[in-house]
């Protein structure tokens, strides 16, 4: 669509001296016709890094959800003879019930859960502490890194036998299981987290008056905080499949004990209800580290 | 009180091995009157914000001092609060908080404080923000809060390095003006580190013009409009004429630049508008 003084059906003496290529001074309603259109138009869910309504959000993850259950019971049901090998949801569910019931579930939950709660506490402690010490400090960062880069590589369920000849078979050789297998990951992790505070922070801290303590604790603190979230909440995975490795080989309870007996008894509704335990117990804890990152750092970028 | 005095001031950064030190300063000597405000001003890379930095001691000279009052300056202190191009506010800290870190750093009594952050909010038209937090401010409130958040502990020496530099061209002559009046208000003595040449002279009784490669003190100029400053300083002719002496000095080397002076605009002012286009 032109709007070219020209081609307007009523120019006025001023538009005549204008410019030709100058919109007039005493702007006229330019034509009203349509004579196409330019530009693709997008379909509104499909647009590449659009945004769809709240709605709509939801709508489709429930809609995931019950895909992936669908196709668990068509594929359950479709088993024949072999159905006893996979329990349809419903199966799975009463099974759940069941040791909810007999009160297994909850005391499981609760051993697993004290576990996770010591052994990942202690790595968080380890990790934040040596990881912001390395973000700040050159020469700490020169000092550990290697041996942290060093220890690794070593596969924290191979030492599995190692602990249990150290340390026992009580809670003991599985909470230093679980500290072992995230407690690496937790301090480089954090330390990249400390590395991202904006050294003109620090500048600014110390034109300020800080010291270096105050600034570690007030400025790198703060300011890692939701970072030190996420990191927490991405190897939480770590430390539940490292719990499930020391279940798996000595402890009269736990959920990970709890699935292996299941399967000594061909329990497998009873194995796929906990299963589904663990992957509620990992979306749940999720969503809280989730919650406390945006209600403790609503100024954070990844927080809303 | 003196001022501040910067001696002989040469900083070189290793380059790698085999390969000659980068000079980014090579003797600059300058000196900031109590309660002047003095702008340098300097293509980038003619180590400005270097200078800048050592003044305010986060970086270290390989030689000459600087002085405050006669203290040889050793590190960073509150003595001289700094202000950055990027504000680098505590962006979980309100407006309020923000300000009051310095304070709290100097232990001032808990009265005395929020005295001195009431009166700061005032000066800088903050009052109606005081418990927003960064991320709900303008970039030009912003800025006001960094600038009062360094003026807090009552800084002898206010270090500016392109404060203005982020900041739309409204709201940084909104800005410019804003300084003018905390500067009257407070008599601070500020440096300011600025590549635009109009700012330097709007705002400063002196301009230190700086060449790069060495960073060096090329000019000193005073500005001649006296205790006049502001918008009534755009209205005198002598304002276009050290404006073009400035940004010759500033382009010397090059001779395209100094043959005329249409082509010395600052480099950051908005290229001429294209003729307009039928739509």
């Amino acid at each position: 669509m032109s709007i070219v003084p020209q081609d307007d059906p009523e120019p006025v003496a001023i538009e005549s001296t204008a410019p030709p290529n100058r919109q007039p001074t005493v702007s006229s309603a330019p034509s009203a016709t349509t004579t196409g259109t330019r530009g693709r138009r997008h379909q509104a869910l499909m647009r590449l890094r659009g945004d769809i309504p709240r709605s709509v959000h939801l709508g489709l993850a429930a809609l995931g959800v019950l895909v992936l259950l669908g196709g668990w019971a068509l594929l359950a049901t479709s088993m024949g003879s072999e159905s006893f090998l996979l329990p349809t949801p419903a199966e799975a569910w009463a099974a759940g019930v069941d040791l909810y019931r007999s009160g297994d579930l909850m005391a499981d939950l609760s051993a697993s859960g004290r576990r996770i709660a010591i052994g990942y506490g202690i790595s968080i402690v380890i990790g934040v502490a040596f990881g912001v010490l390395i973000g700040s400090f050159r020469s700490a960062a020169a000092f550990v890194e290697p041996q942290v880069a060093l220890l690794r590589y070593i596969p924290a369920s191979a030492l599995t036998p190692l602990f249990l000849l150290w340390l026992g078979i009580d809670e003991a050789p599985k909470i230093a299981l679980i500290v072992v297998g995230t407690v690496f990951y937790n301090i480089l992790m954090v330390a990249d987290v400390a590395r991202a505070v904006p050294k003109e922070l620090v500048n600014a801290s110390y034109t300020l008056g800080a010291g270096r303590l105050t600034i570690l604790r007030r400025v790198l603190l703060p300011y890692s905080w939701p970072g030190i979230i996420d990191v927490a909440r991405v190897n939480l995975a770590a430390a539940w499949l490292m719990l499930v490795v020391a279940e798996l080989l000595a402890a009269q309870q736990g959920l990970a004990f709890r699935v292996v007996r299941a399967q000594r008894f061909r329990q497998v509704d009873t194995m796929f209800a906990l299963l589904i335990v663990f992957a509620a117990i990992g979306l749940v804890s999720d969503l809280a580290l989730r919650a406390l990152r945006n209600r403790t750092a609503p100024w954070s970028e990844g927080s809303r | 009180m003196t001022g501040v005095i910067v001696e002989a001031v040469t900083k070189s950064f290793r380059a790698g091995r085999g390969v000659d030190p980068l000079v980014a300063l090579d003797g600059v000597d300058m000196h900031i009157d109590a309660g002047e405000l003095v702008s340098i001003v300097g293509v980038s890379g003619c180590g400005k914000t270097t200078l800048l930095n050592i003044v305010g001691g986060l970086e270290t000279a390989t030689a000459g001092q600087i002085r405050i009052d006669g203290d040889l300056i050793v590190g960073p202190g509150p003595d001289r609060g700094m202000v950055f191009q990027g504000y680098s506010l505590f962006p979980w800290k309100s407006v309020t908080q923000n300000i009051a870190f310095g304070l709290e750093c100097a232990r001032w009594p808990k009265a005395r404080r929020q005295g001195r952050i009431d009166e700061l909010l005032g000066v800088t038209g903050l009052t109606e923000f005081a418990g927003h937090r960064p991320d709900q401010l303008s970039g030009g409130m912003r800025q006001r809060v960094a600038i009062a958040r360094a003026l807090a502990p009552e800084p002898d020496v206010l270090l500016l390095d392109e404060p203005f530099g982020s900041l739309d061209a409204q709201t940084k002559r909104v800005m410019q003006d804003f300084l003018l009046s905390v500067q009257a208000r407070t008599s601070a003595t500020i440096l300011l580190v600025t590549h635009d040449v109009s700012e330097a002279i709007y705002l400063s009784q002196r301009v230190y013009v700086m060449a790069s490669r060495p960073g060096r003190v090329l000019e000193e100029i005073a500005v001649p409009f006296g205790s006049v400053r502001g918008p009534a300083v755009l209205r005198d002719a002598r304002f276009l004429d050290l404006r073009e002496e400035i940004e010759e000095l500033l382009h010397a080397p090059s001779p395209l630049a100094s043959s005329s002076s249409e082509q010395a605009i600052p480099a950051q002012a908005a290229p001429p508008l294209p003729p307009p286009v039928p739509l």
